[in-house]
């Protein structure tokens, strides 16, 4: 394995971070260059439920979107736009279907620019299709399959290529419905780590052959299933402090994609993409306000702060009073990133930046450890043990504990469920070992018993 | 870097609404009096395994029949979890965790008993064909099964055909489906379908991702349910004889 382990913090300073700029920005597609001083809107839709009913159905909806939105684009005059399409499973179990879509898309995108100049490019997201009916198979012949779906999709239009991989999920869903913190901690910061190095190193090789972008993971699969299944304020399925835990160790986790080869941007709904952000200088895309087709949000504005791209998570294709879904949504994002390049062109980058972030910062824990000053903190407790993959999810887990228990001796106020919870949560992460070794054989042993636990799935 | 007050800006509502008692504190005034029941309610409540078995060993010692404290001690404890759990009180783990408690407790007095206990209803639930995402299944199921109704799970990625031969096999009050996707929840009208032309007319409550009121409305026998906790409330609507129009006026919630 090759992999670049990230010691230390691409940012100096917090300070430094802001939307529309990264440290290493991206040229990709039709003149879009990502993070080099604008923001683009990325939008990322779902379709009808009857068109995945054949390949040509399929096909002639996704020609619809995208010519819908760019159309919309042109219309309202925005500069930029980046589409993705994250696949439904017909896609990349039939890789062909997958390359005739991009191919498609791809079609129409470059007839926009050709005509309009508009800089456009086009995100593949094939679906893990890894998971069996009993156990997830992550290395069997499912991931031929995958591998094949990537190389389809990149040589037949796609500009970058994304995935929301599940190393890891199986052990996550059992150890997050009984508070079970070290599980939490294993099945992301290690099986999910070790899944993200294995299939990165791959995408990463593709993407090279076919001169296309290794973009990035996303912990959706995990991290955002506990703040899913957090809720709002009053929901009372997960305390948010343990989805926190959750969210901190995904950062480490998604990490590894980019120590394997990709390049950015980050994959929208990675929350955990500021604290990728300051550590490794990418660019990222995120999904916050304009998500809200997709799910509620607690940091609908804060996730604002850094992003480079701007998405709606996804939503499904059809009508509204006001054209199609895609061409609304499309329309909203990019007023949004027209407000931000504008406030970047004017000099108010940082004041923008600062409102959208403190605007959200107290709504909610979650929220408070992504606040650009702590993603970052979360970031230096990562790098401090950059080589060993325990070590450093253990360290952002409890540095997230330790930033949210300071914050409720100021602004953020706790419930006292959640300073139980977290009080226990620290407890637990203290009790552990700082063996990676040891942490390791314990949890394999642990985790034996689980039907659908495959230690091979993970190189054991 | 700017910071605020955030007091006008926004609203911890969880913060202000917050329950006085703790959840132990409360569970404390609900447990039985009669002190073999107690220990094992309570041993229930706290989801410990090893000591729902030990008291329900302590219990049977004592003369207690091990098939009436299924209903009478362990369905009891879990009840008060139940409660404190649709009062706000008490989150979704620790009804896992209870439930997984009781589940063992259960066995351990069927075990004893040599007798097979008698369920509220037999549910069958599954995740839709080309979907792999379960953890909302999964919680359904530990959601009924801790209501006292057994749940036949068929798994994820289950097909049309495996899913009609479980309802004509197990001939449930109701099935349950998830889906997350907009291309795999289409599945839910092939089993809708197919239950119609078998002239079955079980309820298929439908939920998950990208699953709509409006989607699920357009089928016979389709009732969408947007919160899992809802699930066992819909079981003990049927058992109570709602049928599906009603039940959509019950818990059809836009």
């Amino acid at each position: 394995m090759s992999l670049k382990r990230y010691n230390k913090m691409a940012y100096d300073d917090f300070e430094d971070m802001v939307f529309g700029h990264s440290i290493h920005p991206v040229k990709t597609g039709f003149d879009l260059e990502i993070g080099a001083g604008y923001t683009s809107a990325e939008v990322n839709y779902a379709p009808r439920p009857a068109a995945g009913e054949s390949k040509e159905k399929l096909i002639a909806e996704y020609q619809k979107i995208t010519t819908d939105i760019l159309q919309r684009m042109v219309q309202v005059g925005f500069p930029s736009v980046v589409l993705e399409t994250e696949h439904v499973q017909q896609m990349t179990v039939n890789p062909s279907w997958g390359a005739e879509i991009a191919h498609e898309q791809k079609t129409i995108m470059e007839e926009f620019y050709d005509e309009y100049g508009i800089k456009c490019a086009l995100r593949h997201t094939p679906a893990d299709i890894r998971g069996g009916k009993e156990s997830l198979d992550l290395r069997g012949d499912s991931y031929g399959l995958l591998l094949e779906s990537f190389e389809e999709v990149a040589s037949n239009g796609a500009d970058m290529l994304s995935i929301e991989s599940l190393g890891g999920k199986s052990v996550f869903d059992s150890s997050i419905l009984r508070n079970d913190i070290t599980g939490v901690l294993f099945s992301i910061g290690i099986l999910g780590t070790l899944d993200v190095e294995f299939i990165w190193e791959d995408i990463s090789k593709i993407a090279k052959k076919h001169d296309v972008v290794a973009a990035g993971d996303t912990d959706c699969s995990q991290a955002n299933t506990a703040m899913f299944i957090a809720g709002g304020l009053l929901d009372r399925k997960l305390a948010h402090t343990l989805a926190v835990v959750a969210r901190a160790v995904s950062a480490p986790r998604s990490l590894a994609a980019y120590e394997a080869g990709a390049i950015g941007p980050g994959k929208d709904c990675g929350y955990e993409n500021t604290i990728i952000k300051a550590i490794s200088g990418v660019p990222i895309s995120q999904e916050g306000k304009g998500s809200t087709c997709a799910h509620s949000d607690l940091m609908g504005n804060l996730a604002m702060q850094c992003c480079d791209l701007w998405s709606n998570e996804s939503v499904e294709y059809r009508g509204e009073f006001g054209g199609t879904s895609v061409q609304c949504w499309g329309e909203t994002l990019s007023y949004d990133c027209s407000m931000m390049n504008t406030a970047i062109e004017a000099g108010y980058a940082k004041v923008f930046r600062d409102v959208f972030m403190v605007s959200d910062r107290y709504r909610d824990p979650q929220a408070f450890i992504l606040a650009f000053d702590n993603a970052y903190r979360i970031g230096e407790s990562i790098v401090k043990d950059g080589n060993d993959i325990y070590l450093r999810a253990k360290n952002a887990a409890i540095e997230a504990c330790n930033i949210v228990d300071e914050g409720s001796r100021g602004q953020l106020e706790l419930s006292r469920f959640e300073k139980a919870s977290l009080a226990k949560a620290i407890k637990s992460l203290h009790s552990l070992t700082d063996e990676k070794d040891v942490f390791i054989e314990e949890n394999m042993n642990k985790f034996s018993t689980m039907e659908c636990f495959r230690p091979e799935n993970y190189g054991y | 870097m700017i910071d605020i007050n955030p007091q006008r800006i926004l609203v911890r509502y969880n913060v202000k609404v917050e329950k006085e008692m703790t959840p132990e504190e409360v569970a404390e005034k609900l447990f039985p009096v009669e002190e073999n029941i107690r220990e094992v309610a309570k041993a229930v409540f706290e989801g410990d395994e090893d000591e729902v078995v030990e008291s329900i060993q302590n219990a049977i010692n004592n003369g207690l029949d091990p098939l009436n404290l299924i209903n009478n001690a362990l369905m009891v404890g879990m009840e008060i979890v139940s409660t404190l759990y649709d009062d706000g009180v008490l989150y979704l783990p620790d009804v896992i965790i209870s439930a997984q408690a009781m589940i063992e407790g259960i066995e351990y007095c069927k075990e004893r008993s040599g007798q097979e206990h008698e369920y509220k209803g037999k549910i069958v639930s599954y995740v839709v064909e080309g979907d792999i995402h379960d953890i909302g299944k999964k919680i359904v199921t530990v959601l009924l099964r801790a209501k006292g109704y057994e749940v036949v799970d068929l798994g994820k990625d289950v097909c049309v055909e495996e899913v009609i031969a479980a309802v004509k096999r197990e001939k449930p009050i109701m099935l349950t489906g998830t889906s997350l996707m907009t291309t795999t929840m289409v599945g839910f009208k092939d089993v809708n379908s197919r239950l119609l032309e078998s002239d079955i007319n079980v309820p298929v409550v439908c939920g998950g991702g990208a699953v709509t009121q409006d989607f699920v409305s357009q089928y016979e026998l389709g009732l969408y349910c947007e919160e899992a906790s809802d699930v066992p409330k819909i079981a003990d609507a049927i058992i109570n004889g709602l049928n599906i129009g009603q039940l959509r006026k019950e818990f059809h919630k836009h």
